[in-house]
């Protein structure tokens, strides 16, 4: 399949004019995307399940029921008990664990080999011409116009989905990891800079709640930019690594 | 920080306990696996969780101990909070002084032990945070004896012991291994922020267990076994919370 598809297998495919298609996803990372919905859609339902067990969020070391909360679920209508009939906190503990190693081994893996091709730098990290303002308020009027010719025949990232993504994985991944970590009474034990890190556990939890949130808006807009930009096509790459051309880029 | 601090060194106590040989000998699987194995996927992530987090424990730390002005304004009681036990209910009406906590299994001495024997023990006392696997956290000051002091009392544990189980007065049970038993913050605790441990909770013993969740800091204690083996007690999973199908490890 890859070699019907194109020679090579590089990191930066090139439009040929004479193929219909290109190689636009090593096998790495569509297995590790794939892996990666799994484990993530796990992670989200089992800590939404964790969280209606104890629908209110406190700042600092010290939060319990009756305690200044910053956050309570019944104020926006829906009362604890309610709340904790739809969770159900052991099997939310049992898979939040077991697909956080699946997620974490998962990205490990993902790490290495993207440092070790250059992944990263080839197509994930934004060349610093792209990031001037000019560029990234170009680059922000194209995405208003919702969909277009030129983001559906991409075969690079642009430079926002190289923030967003870059973002996601140096940044949002090791504060979920570390703040959820900092929840769990063994790690805090072994690594106490974990507590000074974030201030006390209760807000690790909050943070950690927050970062649920970011998580489900970048799947929102992942899925409607896949949506955008020519669903199946995109979709199909994931899956085979081909992308088909769209006749005007040809 | 307290006066009622005994002078227990992390030596002190690692050599006060002959288990330990034991366990670093023989029973070195105790301490990165569960007692028994969950299938699947879960199983395998619960070893790695118990393992990774033993591992990074390797030189025993302390779980973090706070300052006074940290103490939660209350500490909330959770679960059961009052057991509806005759026996029990004459124990609270007499302040426990005919309450007695047996001992036994694989100690060399199994003994009884009063309230006041109990009390009578080198003292700890320890500002920790409470971690309930709910979700909810409260600092609170605990005084008791290190569970190893008072194994010791017992004649200290034969060689084969791995874990010690601990029966509540509600029907509740729940185990720790040796990696935990032998450590300086694994108290039984009869006073809770300079008071008597109030009924609800778990009077007039109960296990503090710093580095593991809520669930695994059993309330109303009314004995305690050491076993080489959980696989005979109860249904064998080590603990009520463990049969209802959490993790036997409470350290996440």
């Amino acid at each position: 399949m890859e070699s019907s598809a194109t020679a090579s297998t590089t990191a930066e495919p090139a439009p040929s004019r004479t193929r219909r298609w290109v190689a636009l996803h090593g096998y790495n990372v569509r297995i590790c995307h794939w892996i990666n919905v799994i484990a993530g859609g796990y992670l989200l339902l089992s800590g939404i399940h964790i969280f209606l067990d104890f629908p209110e969020l406190y700042w600092g070391h010290t939060g319990y029921q009756g305690y200044p909360a910053i956050f309570r679920l019944s104020d926006w209508g829906l009362s604890w008990d309610e709340a904790g009939e739809l969770g159900n906190r052991m099997w939310g503990r049992n898979y939040h664990f077991t697909f956080a190693w699946v997620f974490l081994i998962n990205g490990v893996i993902y790490a290495v080999w993207s440092a070790w091709t250059g992944h990263f730098r080839a197509r994930l990290w934004p060349a610093r011409e792209d990031l001037r303002a000019s560029a990234l308020s170009g680059e922000l009027r194209e995405h208003l116009r919702w969909s277009s010719p030129a983001r559906t025949a991409a075969t690079r990232y642009g430079t926002l989905q190289k923030l967003s993504y870059s973002f996601m994985v140096f940044v949002f991944v090791p504060l979920m990891l570390l703040t959820g970590l900092a929840q769990a009474p063994a790690f805090a034990a072994a690594w106490p800079w974990l507590l000074d890190l974030f201030g006390g556990r209760q807000t690790a939890r909050t943070l950690h709640t927050i970062g649920t949130v970011v998580f489900v808006l970048f799947v929102v807009v992942h899925v409607l930019e896949v949506l955008l930009s020519g669903a199946v096509n995109r979709i199909r790459a994931m899956v085979t690594g081909r992308f088909r051309l769209p006749e005007e880029a040809q | 920080m307290s006066e009622r601090r005994a002078g227990i060194t992390r030596r002190r106590m690692l050599v006060s306990v002959p288990a330990l040989g034991g366990l670093l000998v023989t029973g070195c699987s105790d301490t990165f696996r569960p007692p028994v194995v969950r299938s699947g996927l879960i199983g395998a992530a619960d070893v790695l969780t118990m393992s990774t987090s033993r591992w990074l424990q390797a030189d025993q730390p302390l779980a973090r101990e706070y300052g006074r002005e940290h103490i939660a304004p209350e500490f909330p009681t959770w679960g059961q909070t009052n057991p509806d036990d005759e026996r029990y209910q004459q124990h609270v009406s007499e302040q426990f002084r005919h309450w007695a906590l047996p001992v036994g299994g694989l100690v060399e001495q199994p003994s009884s032990f009063s309230l006041a024997d109990i009390k009578a023990l080198p003292v700890r006392t320890q500002i920790t945070a409470h971690v309930c696997e709910q979700g909810w956290s409260a600092i609170a000051e605990w005084i008791g004896v290190p569970l190893s002091l008072l194994l010791e009392a017992a004649g200290g544990v034969k060689p084969e012991a791995r874990y010690v189980v601990f029966h509540a007065v509600d029907g509740w049970y729940e185990s720790i291994d040796m990696f935990e038993v032998v450590h300086p913050q694994t108290i039984l605790a009869y006073g809770l922020n300079g008071e008597e441990l109030p009924v609800g909770n778990g009077a007039p013993l109960r296990l503090r267990v710093e580095r593991q969740c809520g669930y695994k800091n059993i309330k109303f204690i009314q004995s305690i076994e050491v076993v080489d083996s959980l696989a005979g007690i109860r249904r064998g999973t080590g603990g009520l919370s463990s049969d209802f199908g959490f993790h036997w490890f409470g350290g996440v």
